[in-house]
């Protein structure tokens, strides 16, 4: 096993060095000068010059041979790419462009609003999908499998920007019930031992905190679990059709054992392990950031912040957000892999 | 006595059973289910409004305006106060929804099928190429081939810091050399040794004239080089590397690497098609390597080889229309994916420029509005999303179901 878990981690790195790789070379492809646009267009060029120098614009992107022509080997590697991996190496993710904020900063800020909504969301959809793959399963063919599979298939093909649209339409505007975006109404705090805020006022005891950061939370959690929730369903029902049909399950019932036994404690310990597989999948999704949804509700998480700093050309933010979503998705499936190799002794020897 | 007519007797041959097609008995499975019925009366239902509404009922978006209808909820009936018909209400700039809706499904149904288009084409031949060549072994001229291009491609880097083109022949010749010497010396050290040896010198000898250092590196990067194509460089090696990369592009959230694209392509629906198609490469790719991976074993396949079929023969003829099936469900369901996408990405601003119509963009054009009870300007276009999205992927489904029997649930 450990021997399994350990291939597994080296195989990560040379994607991780390509994901790197990637997220270098968007950051300069897109169009624009970074120079610019930390100093305006109205930015003299000798200005504009000495920012470049500063920001190590002015190297080469990878290898310098005019410098290898003339036999400075250390100029050769004083590249873009090297100096950026340099950084990286030091966890150095460098300063927001237009604020002049430390990326590393505002991500430690804003990493656990996107973590607490994704967890919420995944709470959410298994609490639900999970039930009702399994009655769909158990009563095939019945009119409550085939209204809730033709559910979940609407839940797949939900465009979750509408969805949340329309949430705020009816309970904001309409029922006002709930408020349309935001993590928290003016003038509430809660103390930030885990930043994330259900918890936090939970530990603390916070009791008009907790109830205000749920009421914010409540419209985007459910907005952001429909689509694995109709996954998770589906999934569910699927693989437990597949292992209802085999011999073990016909020698428990032969056996005189209840539906209900053989249904839980026989077919749903099996069928478990796709649905775990793609619980953990659709996790690293959500916790990739959530663009649409956040930008919907206003929520302070990563998506929105990426997304608003590639529209704004602050290309420190675009990588340190970048390079944080990809490893949390990487190591996400990693997570995945090992755990399914735990309840699958096949998978190891493979 | 009765007359016995045998032409009175009608004979029925029960031993004939009426041909059927694999594709046949398929249509007759998915005909008789009630989910993908739905599914392809949706499907058929946008199609067809999309293609007639682009090619008979005229719109000039950038002439649609009216600011005096501004913002009118739906009315089925003329009134004085709007002199005409809108089913679906009107948006900030007075233009019809409907006819919007409408119209934006051309768009949307175009770039699904671009987008999957792009995804298939690459991420199929990928998965093609990858899933045969890891279990058959290549013929002579195809590890040449390989070799060939594995030289080539190692060989940029060098003559890019030489600045000489010179060493890009130089390391294609290596790798030709190594791929027609497959059995000389083979699992030796002598062989990496030679190969080696070759490469180092292959590289320096050129890039002496632009000076000392410059010849170092390269006469590294050319042993390095050699070593690697001294090895038996086979199928298995091509289809590692290639899911690597694939790999490395599913490891970014689909979302966030299409936007990144379109940032870097700028804006614009053909951008986007682009984008989205990208992104699904490597779905196309994984899972037509793995159904090829699920046939090639098969004793037909033995058969086609040991006749002596070659082997793009093989490929064409007996693996793809084997492999059809998971691939023209994914394809199904993909274009459900991909109007999803486009759809966010128009949301974003990111798919088509206004004031073309495409449901992503009108639903991020009109949302601001929600707050003072324009509900109408947002439905509509969310519907018609979820509506072909949904109908994309009820037939997905159905085919599923149709095309693989075994599969069913």
């Amino acid at each position: 096993m450990t021997r399994y878990i350990i291939r597994r981690i080296i195989s990560v790195i040379p994607t991780l060095i390509g994901v790197t790789f990637v997220i270098f070379m968007f950051q300069r492809l897109i169009p624009g000068d970074p120079a610019i646009a930390m100093l305006g267009e109205h930015a003299t060029d000798e200005s504009i010059e000495r920012i470049r120098e500063q920001l190590g614009l002015n190297r080469p992107l990878f290898l310098d041979r005019d410098a290898l022509a003339e036999g400075d080997v250390d100029g050769f590697f004083d590249s873009q790419y090297f100096n950026y991996m340099g950084r990286l190496s030091r966890l150095d993710l460098g300063d927001s462009i237009h604020r002049r904020i430390p990326v590393l900063e505002t991500l430690k800020l804003r990493f656990p609003a996107t973590v607490e909504l994704s967890l919420l969301s995944m709470i959410i959809a298994v609490m639900i999908g999970i039930p009702v793959g399994i009655i769909s399963a158990s009563r095939r063919n019945s009119l409550i499998d085939s209204i809730s599979m033709v559910g979940s298939l609407v839940g797949v093909s939900m465009p979750i920007f509408w969805l949340g649209l329309m949430e705020i339409m009816l309970f904001a505007v309409i029922l006002q019930w709930l408020p349309a975006g935001a993590r928290l109404s003016t003038g509430f705090e809660i103390e930030g031992i885990t930043h994330l805020y259900l918890v936090d006022s939970l530990i603390t005891g916070n009791w008009a905190g907790f109830k205000d950061s749920l009421s914010h939370i409540i419209l985007p959690a459910v907005a952001l679990a429909t689509i694995p929730m109709g996954i998770i369903a589906r999934m569910t029902r699927s693989s437990m059709l597949d292992v209802l049909q085999e011999d073990y399950i016909r020698t428990a019932r032969a056996k005189g054992l209840g539906g209900r036994l053989v249904l839980y404690r026989h077919a749903l310990k099996n069928a478990a392990l796709p649905v775990v597989t793609i619980i953990g999948l659709q996790a690293g999704t959500l916790l990739a950031g959530a663009v649409l949804t956040e930008t919907i509700f206003s929520w302070p998480g990563i998506g929105r912040w990426v997304y608003d700093a590639i529209l704004g050309r602050d290309y420190p933010i675009v990588q340190g957000g970048t390079l944080l979503i990809a490893l949390v998705f990487v190591g996400v499936n990693l997570i995945v892999d090992i755990l399914y190799a735990l309840l699958d002794p096949r998978i190891r020897y493979k | 006595m009765a007359q016995i007519n045998p032409e009175e007797f009608t004979v029925t041959d029960f031993a004939v059973r009426e041909h059927r097609s694999l594709w046949g008995d398929a249509w007759g499975r998915l005909i008789s289910s009630n989910t993908a019925r739905l599914g392809m009366f949706i499907v058929i239902l946008f199609v067809f409004s999309a293609t007639f509404s682009h090619y008979f009922w005229e719109y000039e978006p950038k002439k649609d305006l009216d600011y005096s209808l501004k913002l009118k909820a739906p009315n089925l009936v003329v009134t004085e106060e709007i002199p005409s018909i809108h089913p679906f209400g009107t948006d900030k700039l007075g233009r019809d929804i409907f006819r919007r809706v409408v119209h934006g499904g051309w768009n949307s149904l175009r770039v699904g099928i671009v987008a999957v288009g792009i995804s298939l084409a690459f991420g199929g031949v990928i998965g093609l190429l990858t899933g045969f060549y890891e279990t058959v072994i290549m013929t002579t001229v195809e590890r040449i081939v390989l070799f060939g291009i594995t030289g080539f491609l190692l060989g940029m880097l060098s003559a890019w810091i030489s600045n000489q083109l010179i060493q890009l022949l130089v390391f294609t010749l290596l790798g030709l050399a190594a791929g027609y010497f497959k059995d000389f010396l083979e699992g030796k050290l002598s062989r990496v040794g030679i190969f080696g040896l070759l490469g180092a010198l292959g590289s320096a000898t050129p890039a002496l004239f632009m000076g000392t250092s410059v010849a170092l590196v390269c006469g590294i990067l050319g042993l390095l080089s050699g070593v690697l194509l001294s090895m038996a460089l086979d199928g298995r090696f091509f289809s590692n590397v290639m899911m690597r990369i694939m790999d490395m592009i599913l490891s970014f959230p689909g979302y966030l690497l299409a936007i990144a694209i379109v940032a870097f392509l700028g804006p614009g629906l053909g951008k986007g098609m682009i984008a989205i198609g990208v992104v699904g490469i490597p779905v196309y790719a994984r899972l037509t390597r793995s159904a090829v991976l699920s046939v090639v074993h098969k004793e037909y396949i033995l058969a086609a080889q040991s006749v002596g079929e070659s082997h793009g023969r093989i490929i064409f003829r007996h693996i793809t229309p084997n492999i059809l099936s998971p691939i023209i469900v994914q394809t199904t369901m993909g274009l459900a994916n991909a109007i999803l996408s486009a759809a966010a990405l128009g949301f974003l601003g990111l798919g088509a420029i206004p004031p073309e119509p495409e449901w992503g963009a009108m639903l991020g054009d009109s949302y601001r509005y929600l707050t003072s009870g324009a509900w109408w300007a947002v439905l509509y276009p969310g519907l018609a999303i979820m509506l072909s999205v949904l109908g994309f992927n009820l037939l997905g489904d159905g085919l599923r179901d149709a095309l693989d029997p075994k599969l069913r649930t």
